[in-house]
């Protein structure tokens, strides 16, 4: 009986025992969820080809840049290429870009007359990439703001090439 | 039990009471602890984690891929002090701390294309280290490292702090549970308790002899029955002892009655011996000796009925002592000469032994018990008389074969013969009883024994002063 647990001291070391053994010990690894992204030689421009069809141009620009600087890109132009555009050449470039939680809002240096359908589907492709690049999720919808006021305005689009 | 086991019940309780309170609250704050702990720990690092990739993330466009030293600077700085970013050959690095970073989590975040975390202890603290790959997607939406790795290191203490801050609440609500349990131990064992110490004293009592005692049972519980059970045993105890009592009583009344009755034709009788006795010079031989021995057994039966009427006294304790100082030696001394035994017995005594005694009691025991000696055993019989410091001792020895083992015991029972062969002695039967009776009224003893040289021994032994007592108290069994 002697050898049992026979006085305070012993309790109270097993109190002490279990409290220490709660505290914030080594561990080893462990997943902590996704890796942020972000990082790319350079961005990706949605013009029309020959065809009237979607045809990514990639842009050397050394780093990927937001969705305002890709849209805002694709705005000036394609440049001596075999591409085409289909927005109507504008001297203001800069875009303003709002993101919500299923959408992103694109406010253009536009009108609605300036772009055809074709025209659309370029900047909602080249903000969606860019948005997705930039570790983006992939079904985020794109919502393009004219500077006047039409229903284009109130529609969220996804970029046909990848539906 | 070990000696580490108290023995009453109320520190048994006590002790139990504790003991189940410390496990419990031992299990309640490991369970606590270790639940609480663990999410706490694990919330607080998902959030550094995803603060680390989101300080990344906000960069990374402006990070040139593939990306020089000062792009690096540049990530590193996003996510604050003690990193390590690190792209093929090129290192940035800032802060001491990037030293925690282990190799076992710069090899997981190399090969995996996730966030990973791992805690190491330094200097008794907590360190948290994230490791993060950087990733390229391409327009499809693939996924690819890009070779920049970002390590950075964070302080885990305050979850530390608040894990002890809870571990030091579960210990004090455990404390003061523990103050509880040991009240309400206290109480129960007092409800346990008092009942229990109420049965004792009762049991004390009628061990005493306080047949009256009972407990009045409480409640409907285990105790009350024993209660009950107790009260019952008492009651059945007390009846038979009033029934024994009476009994006895009754016997006694009829030895005192019987003796009495016989007093009175007795009286007659002996007046008729009397005159017997005085004329049987005028009889004829044979008639002479019936006559003669009628004499003696009518003496005899009236020494009888004498002795029957002293013991019914002492039974009835109506016995009374009447203490005066008297000289032991010239009392012993006047018993002798009294009853014509001077010659016949030895008295070893030294000049005068001063005690307080019935001096007609003292000469009944006296005379008791050198008759028995002289009756019993063979000559010389020896009287001495000794005094120590607190007792006078009279011891009677004869010269006989001594008392058998079997009859010491009962030499003084009444009407005991120590040979059942020889009837007839000239004795009552009752002498030694009536002499224990006696030394006993006087606080004394007389004891039974052999002597060294074989004789039967009787030992008387009176207090000098057994004056603590009134003189003429009664004695014997209350009625």
């Amino acid at each position: 009986m002697r050898t049992g647990l026979s006085s305070p001291s012993v309790w109270a070391l097993v109190f002490l025992v279990a409290v220490a053994g709660c505290g914030v010990g080594p561990s080893g690894v462990f997943d902590a969820g996704e890796a942020p992204t972000g990082v790319a030689p350079g961005t990706t421009l949605y013009f029309v080809d020959d065809n009237d069809e979607l045809r990514p141009q990639f842009r050397r620009t050394e780093r990927l840049g937001t969705v305002s600087d890709a849209v805002s890109l694709l705005l000036t132009g394609p440049g001596d290429s075999e591409v085409r555009t289909e927005i109507a050449p504008t001297s203001v470039t800069s875009v303003e870009v709002t993101t919500h939680p299923e959408t992103i809002e694109l406010r253009v240096p536009l009108d609605i007359d300036d772009v055809t359908p074709v025209g659309i589907d370029q900047i909602v492709c080249t903000a969606r990439t860019s948005h997705v690049q930039n570790g983006g999720s992939e079904r985020t919808r794109i919502r393009i703001r004219f500077v006047q006021f039409t229903p284009e305005s109130e529609i969220r689009r996804t970029c046909p090439l990848y539906e | 039990m070990g000696r580490w086991w108290p023995r009453g019940l109320r520190p048994r309780l006590l002790a139990g009471f504790a003991l189940v309170t410390v496990l419990g609250s031992l299990a309640a704050t490991w369970a606590i602890t270790e639940s609480a702990g663990e999410a706490l720990v694990a919330s607080n690092q998902r959030r550094i984690s995803e603060t680390v990739s989101g300080q990344i993330g906000a960069v990374t466009h402006e990070v040139s891929h593939p990306p020089d030293q000062a792009a690096l600077d540049r990530v590193r700085d996003s996510v604050g002090p003690d990193t390590l970013v690190v792209f093929e050959d090129l290192r940035s690095v800032d802060g001491a701390r990037a030293d925690l970073i282990t190799d076992e989590l710069r090899e997981a975040v190399r090969e995996g294309d996730r966030v990973v975390t791992q805690r190491v202890v330094d200097v008794d603290r907590p360190w948290l280290l994230v490791g993060a790959p950087v990733m390229i997607t391409d327009p499809d939406g693939e996924r690819a490292p890009s070779g920049i790795e970002v390590y950075t290191v964070r302080d885990l203490s305050a979850v530390q702090e608040e894990v002890d801050a809870l571990v030091r609440a579960a210990a004090a609500a455990g404390a003061a549970v523990l103050v509880l349990a040991a009240l309400l131990a206290l109480v129960t064992a007092r409800g346990v308790l008092r009942p229990v110490r109420e049965l004792r004293d009762t049991a004390r009592r009628l061990a005493a002899g306080d047949l009256d005692a009972r407990t009045e049972p409480q409640g409907v519980d285990e105790l009350a029955e024993l209660t009950v059970t107790i009260n019952e045993m008492a009651e059945s105890v007390q009846g038979s002892m009033a029934t024994m009592e009476r009994m006895r009583a009754d016997a006694r009344r009829f030895a005192a009655d019987v003796s009495h009755e016989l007093r009175t034709p007795l009286s007659t009788l002996t007046a008729v011996t009397e005159v017997l006795a005085a004329s049987t010079e005028d009889m004829a031989q044979d008639a002479r000796e019936s006559a003669g021995m009628a004499i003696t057994e009518t003496r005899r039966l009236v020494r009888m009925v004498e002795d029957l009427m002293e013991v019914s006294r002492f039974d009835a304790g109506s016995v009374r002592l009447r203490e005066e100082e008297v000289d032991m030696v010239s009392a012993v001394r006047d018993t002798l000469r009294a009853r014509n035994r001077l010659d016949r017995v030895e008295l070893h005594a030294p000049q005068e032994v001063p005690v307080r005694v019935d001096r007609r009691r003292l000469d009944v025991i006296v005379a008791n018990l050198v008759g028995n000696a002289l009756r019993h055993g063979e000559p010389p019989v020896r009287v001495g008389v000794f005094a120590d410091r607190t007792h006078v001792n009279l011891v009677v020895t004869d010269n006989g074969p001594g008392l058998a083992e079997h009859v010491v015991p009962h030499v003084f029972d009444r009407f005991f013969k120590a040979d059942s062969a020889r009837t007839r002695t000239p004795g009552s039967g009752l002498g030694l009883a009536i002499a224990l009776e006696n030394a006993r009224l006087h606080d004394g003893d007389l004891t039974a024994g052999n002597g060294d040289d074989g004789g039967a021994r009787f030992v008387l032994r009176l207090p000098r002063a057994p004056g603590q007592t009134a003189p003429g108290r009664e004695r014997g069994i209350q009625e």
